[in-house]
This record gives structure tokens, C-alpha cells and sequence, in this order.
């Protein structure tokens, strides 16, 4: 399994923050639908990594120091052909090296861009007394601002989670509100249960942050995402 | 899990009661509260003083728990704390069936002494599998062998309600409030510190427990959380659980650890924590009885739209708000109902939209109650909602000799042949003495009462939340 190899080569780096690559590819096999991502060590293989991918295509930095990729310059978007990706791929390298001459770089990661779409996010995180805790809300400005977020605790229902997407108050935006592209409430739900049970039954994991994902109206997409295990 | 209804079942329906250490100072407290007590007394003091006080209440009393020539099923002590690991040891040496812990100074003081203490006794009651409820405490009530913590609660007859609370206060209040409003306990408990049994023991006990069909908690933390969650969603299921969490607040949950000692988790968890185990949140004392009244008296109903017949102008709006704001529906109704309304309703000073202003219709019993008959025969109306203004009806019986008696009697008659459920609504203004004197009238013949609209309307949507929740399991 991919994912005991991931965290067995963190747990000998002796870390518990997980890159965006390592958490994505842990999402993937318990069945969250995620953007296709593809490490690239150079900038070679960036480029064909986007040429299999197909235009446009976005760039991040993988590494398990940096926390705030975009800070950094290490996060480069929409970019259309060979050539812009092999420069992005070079300027996110010497910015790392300018920035963060310290970080221990792994490579950049290869994604197609995803359409843009209302953004939702999915937390994990743990209570002393009652475990894991599962928080859903809207993504973006509304989360921080607004607090609209809804809380259960593992292991969710379908009830739960057809409950705790119902009671934000931005549930309406999540119908299509004025002709915007309604969610797929069936397809967040069960993504809901899917992170339920992937943590229930991974006592290991400490902290879960997908955020955003994108949602459509006949999928989800969770285009970023951080794991962080237990000490 | 553990077998906690074999475990708990002597401490809760005891056939002996020891008292170690009550005293004059309290006013004998402990000893008087058990006058009653359908069961063998004893008392424990080892203070010359209070002998003669003891004797006079017709209690034997020995000077050491182990002296007492009888099995003990519970063991009730106020003596203070540092005495409190002694008798610890003479209950476990004496295998009683229970301990409940009065004294108080212990975690919650917040004193190396009095943590030290809770601890040692902890240990002690854990290693010998001493049921110890408390410190800090009042422990059990069961009205039905007259097991008390005060001479004012009732006891002879049990009821169906069961009640879990961390507080003595609430634990003792519930009880005399709730017999006003027609609430009567099978078992109750008062458990403080929780330092052995936790409130989740006693919800698994009275989940069990054949006498209760209906459990209140009040709560102010609990020491494992995914097992109270695991047994409330299980427990729920079967049974309503209400939920009133003290500290449900972040300045409130400070307050919590000087009180019990608990650690009381974030507000946020807890509102999910009660919506996922389908129990159903009330925010204080108030609430827990009225919803439990309404669970207990007024027939399950999911539906939304109620009926309000009002006997005064002011009421009929105000009323109208206060269900609105409560989330119902005020429908208009049928034509039928109007044609019937039209037929004998003096509409001067009076209206029937819905809702209805009667007050043209008083004095007269048999219009008051056709109002009723037409509001449950209405398609449209799922609940009935009664004002019953405590002034202007006691006004009117200085006149019109046992006027409300009458209407309380031709109300009751009603209800008997009625298919929907009916809540009275009995404003006291300034006479609250005559309005629960009306209000314990009421629920003895089964009807549901609230003191304001807002309490009534609020009562009313849980109780439909709740059958709601309860018809998608």
C-alpha cells in the first residue's frame, strides 16, 4: 500500500507534515477524488509531465518545510505550453533557493489546472475527549470570516453527513444560488464518510486539511490537501 | 461492557441506608430526608454531641459503619474530607452496595489537599470495585421507596422520568419543579466530581432501567467522551435523552472546573455531539421541563401547523408571534371550519382567522369549547394551542361560581375525544399563585401547560424536532 510506505519514509525523516504529493496520493487510495499530480525533478520531466497531463497545468513546490507555498513564490498557475512550464519550473526552484535556502526540495509538482468552482473544505482534527472530529464548510472568505462551518464526530453517518452539509448557512450557494453551478451534495457526502472512516480507522493521523475542494455538479475535486500524523 | 445494572441496581434501590456523620448543624438533613424510607435506617456518629439529636429521630446509631449487625446497601456520608478515606475503606470492608459522597472539598477546590484526597479514595474505590458516586454530591433519589436527599421532595409514587445531573442544585430543583408540572421521577442522581462512576454510567443504568421511559442529564464534562457518545447515540435510540450542558459557554466552562472539577470541551462539540446522538439540546432548567412535559402529555406529532385560540385581543397577536418565531405555521382555515364559525361566533370584539380571539365568547363554556371541537376537526391544524389568561378567568369565577374549575373539566373532556395535541398556555401576570394551582389541574387531567407563549412555542418545536428525527431513523 502506498500509503504505509509514505508514512513509514516519514516517520524515518522523522517527520509528521506530509507534502501536498504524499497527502494526495494517501486521499487517492481511500477513494477521494483528487487532481492527478505528478512529481518532476527536473525541468525535463516537468515538462513532460504536462504534456501527458494535457494544458493548462499548474506548478507547486513539494517540499516537507514549506508550508505556505505561495509565499514563497512556489506555486505557479495556468500555464499553457512546454516553454511556460519549463521557465515555471525554474523560477519556482531559484525562488525556493532564494526564500527558503534551507528547504529540503523533493521536486515540483505536475497538475492539470482545474476549473474553478465553489470551493469546500473538509477538516480533520482531534478532541481529547471525544477523538476525531469532523469539520465541514464553505471555502474560502466565508470560512474565516463567517465561521459557517458544521461539526460531527467520527464515525459520521450518512445522516450525519447529509445533515452536517445542510446545516451551514451557505448551504443555499452549495444549490446553485442564482444560476451558479449547483454542488453534487451526494458526491460531498460521501466524501465526508469516506475521510470519516479513512481516520477512524487510521488512529495515526492527527490533523486532516483538504482545502479547497472544487465542487461541480456531477463531482468533487480536492485540489489541495495536508495530512499531518501524530507524533 | 460492563454489567452496570447488576452493578448499580442495590445502591439505587437499596433496603438499607447508613448516614455516617450527619449532624445538628445540617438539621439532622440526611436522617429527616429518609423518615420515609421503606427500609432499615442507620446512622454512624462518633460525636457525644449529636447522639441525643440521633436518638430523638428514632434512629439506632453505631459508631463505626462495620458495627452496623445488617448488610448496607447505601452508605450516605457528610462527614468532613479527611475523614473521607476511612470510611471509604469501613464501606469497602463492609461490601456495601453504594457510597455516596456529600463531602466536598475535593478536585473541584482545586487544594493539593483536596486532589489528593479524591485521588486516594479514587484508588482505593476502583481497586475494591466500590460503586462511589460523587464527591461532592447529593446522590440518589428514588421517590418510590422514599429514598431522598431533602424532606421536600415527594415520595410513595414514582413516575417514568429519570434524571442524571452534576449539580445537587438542579438535581434537587428538577424534581420539586417538575412535580408542578406533572414530572415524576423513577430514579434521579446527583454524581459532582464523577471521580469513579461517570455520567455515563448512570445513563447506561437508567437506559436499562425498566421504570424509565424519558432521561434528563445535566452535564458539565465528561471524563470519556467517545464512550459517552457511543452509549447516548445507542441509549437515544430507545429512549428520549435531553441534554442541558453546564459550561456550555467558553467564559462558562471556567466556571465548570471550580464546580465539579470538569473539563468541559468546546460548546461547538457538544451541540453536534447531542444532534448526532438524535438527543435533544435544552439550555436550562426551564426548558428541560417544559420539553419534557410536552413529551410527556401532549400526543407525538410531527407536523407544523397549529391552531391558536386566544381569549383576548393582545393574546391572539402575541401568541401568533411567538409560534412564529418558533418556526410553525399560523394556517388559515378551512371553509368549512368558517361556515361553522359563522354559524354561532359573536365576532364583536372577537376574531377567527386563526388565530382565534374568543374573549366575545366568554363566558360561555360549551362556544369555548365548540372553538375547540373545530380547530381538531381542521385539516389544516396539526397542534392546538389554548391561552388560558389566569386573570380574566379567576375574574370571572368571582361572578360565575368555579367558572375555571368548569373550563378546566370541559377542557379535559375535550382532550379525552381529541386526536391532536393541545397545549395550554396559562399567562400568570401577576397572579402566579392561582396560575399553578390552575397549571396542577391541568396536567392532572393530562394537559400540558407552559407559563409564557415563548416557553410553550419553544417546548412545542422540540418535541416536533424531535419525532421528526426520530420518524428518519
Amino acid at each position: 500500500m502506498v500509503m504505509n510506505e509514505i508514512i513509514a519514509a516519514a516517520r524515518k525523516e522523522d517527520r509528521t507534515s506530509l507534502t501536498e504529493l504524499e497527502s494526495k496520493q494517501i486521499l487517492k487510495e481511500v477513494g477521494i477524488n483528487t487532481t492527478e499530480i505528478e512529481l518532476a525533478r527536473s525541468r525535463e520531466e516537468a515538462v513532460a509531465h504536462s504534456q501527458e497531463l494535457g494544458f493548462p497545468v499548474v506548478l507547486k513546490i513539494v517540499s516537507p518545510d514549506i508550508l505556505h507555498k505561495t509565499d514563497v513564490g512556489g506555486v505557479k498557475l495556468s500555464l499553457n505550453n512546454k516553454e511556460d512550464v519549463g521557465n515555471a519550473y525554474d523560477e519556482i526552484i531559484s525562488a525556493i533557493k532564494k526564500h527558503q535556502p534551507s528547504a529540503k526540495i523533493q521536486g515540483v509538482s505536475v497538475q492539470p489546472m482545474a476549473r474553478p468552482a465553489t470551493e469546500v473544505i473538509i477538516g480533520m482534527s482531534k478532541d481529547p475527549q471525544f477523538g476525531p472530529v469532523l469539520m465541514f464548510g464553505l471555502g474560502g472568505i466565508l470560512v474565516e470570516v463567517l465561521k459557517d462551518i458544521s461539526f460531527r464526530i467520527v464515525p459520521l453517518t450518512m445522516r450525519d453527513a447529509n445533515e452536517m452539509i445542510r446545516e451551514i448557512k451557505g448551504y443555499p450557494i452549495l444549490e446553485g444560488y442564482r444560476g451558479q453551478e449547483p454542488a453534487n451534495i451526494a458526491v460531498l457526502e460521501q466524501m465526508l464518510l469516506k475521510v470519516s472512516e479513512f481516520v477512524d480507522s487510521k488512529p495515526e493521523i492527527k490533523e486532516l486539511d483538504i482545502n479547497p475542494i472544487f465542487a461541480y455538479r456531477d463531482s468533487a475535486l480536492a485540489i489541495d490537501a495536508r495530512v499531518i500524523l501524530e507524533p | 461492557m460492563k454489567d452496570i445494572v447488576g452493578q448499580l441496581d442495590r445502591a439505587f434501590n437499596p433496603r438499607s441506608v447508613a448516614v455516617v456523620g450527619d449532624k445538628m448543624e445540617m438539621g439532622y438533613m440526611w436522617l429527616r430526608s429518609l423518615a420515609n424510607f421503606q427500609g432499615r435506617v442507620y446512622s454512624v456518629q462518633i460525636d457525644e454531641k449529636e447522639l441525643q439529636g440521633i436518638a430523638a429521630l428514632g434512629v439506632k446509631n453505631y459508631s463505626s459503619l462495620l458495627d452496623i449487625p445488617d448488610e448496607v446497601d447505601y452508605v450516605i456520608v457528610a462527614v468532613p474530607r479527611a475523614v473521607a478515606p476511612k470510611i471509604v475503606q469501613h464501606c469497602i470492608q463492609k461490601q456495601v452496595g453504594g457510597v455516596m459522597l456529600f463531602t466536598s472539598g475535593f478536585a473541584e477546590s482545586n487544594t493539593n489537599e483536596g486532589i489528593r484526597l479524591q485521588e486516594k479514595i479514587t484508588e482505593m474505590a476502583r481497586e475494591a470495585n466500590l460503586n462511589l458516586i460523587g464527591p461532592n454530591c447529593v446522590g440518589i433519589f428514588n421517590p418510590k421507596i422514599g429514598l431522598r436527599h431533602t424532606t421536600d421532595q415527594y415520595w410513595g409514587d414514582g413516575g417514568n422520568v429519570g434524571f442524571i445531573s452534576q449539580s445537587g442544585t438542579h438535581a434537587t430543583f428538577f424534581t420539586l419543579v417538575g412535580e408542578v408540572n406533572g414530572i415524576r421521577i423513577s430514579k434521579s442522581v446527583s454524581y459532582g466530581n464523577a471521580a469513579v462512576l461517570d455520567a455515563t454510567d448512570y445513563l447506561e443504568y437508567l437506559g436499562e432501567d425498566k421504570d424509565t421511559n424519558i432521561i434528563g442529564m445535566y452535564i458539565e464534562g465528561v471524563e470519556n467522551g467517545r464512550r459517552f457518545f457511543s452509549c447516548l447515540r445507542e441509549i437515544a435510540r430507545r429512549k428520549p435523552v435531553l441534554i442541558w450542558k453546564g459550561g456550555g459557554t467558553d467564559e462558562g466552562t471556567r466556571a465548570t472546573a471550580s464546580h465539579t472539577a470538569s473539563l468541559a470541551g468546546p460548546p461547538l462539540l457538544w451541540d453536534a455531539l447531542i444532534k448526532q446522538c438524535g438527543a435533544i439540546k435544552v439550555d436550562n432548567l426551564d426548558e428541560m421541563v417544559d420539553t419534557i412535559q410536552a413529551l410527556l402529555y401532549a400526543k407525538p406529532t410531527t407536523g407544523n401547523r397549529v391552531g391558536l385560540a386566544a381569549m383576548t385581543g393582545g393574546h391572539s397577536v402575541v401568541i401568533t408571534d411567538a409560534f412564529a418565531r418558533a418556526g410553525f405555521e399560523v394556517p388559515l382555515l378551512t371553509e368549512r371550519s368558517y361556515r361553522e364559525f359563522a354559524s354561532f361566533f359573536n365576532t364583536i370584539g372577537s376574531s377567527y382567522q386563526n388565530p382565534l380571539d374568543m374573549s366575545s365568547n366568554l363566558p360561555h363554556l360549551d362556544r369555548i369549547i365548540r372553538c375547540l371541537d373545530i380547530l381538531n376537526d381542521d385539516e389544516m391544524i396539526d397542534v392546538i394551542v389554548l391561552d388560558l389568561p389566569v386573570v380574566f378567568l379567576t375574574r370571572i369565577s368571582w361572578h360565575i361560581s368555579g367558572f375555571f374549575d368548569d373550563l378546566i373539566d370541559a377542557i379535559a373532556e375535550y382532550k379525552e375525544r381529541s386526536g391532536k395535541p393541545l397545549l395550554a398556555i396559562l399567562i400568570s401576570a401577576h397572579a402566579e399563585s392561582e396560575a399553578i394551582e390552575a397549571r396542577k389541574k391541568l396536567v392532572a387531567r393530562g394537559i400540558p401547560s407552559f407559563p409564557s407563549f415563548e416557553r410553550g412555542a419553544n417546548a412545542l418545536a422540540k418535541v416536533v424536532a424531535y419525532y421528526k428525527s426520530t420518524a428518519l431513523q
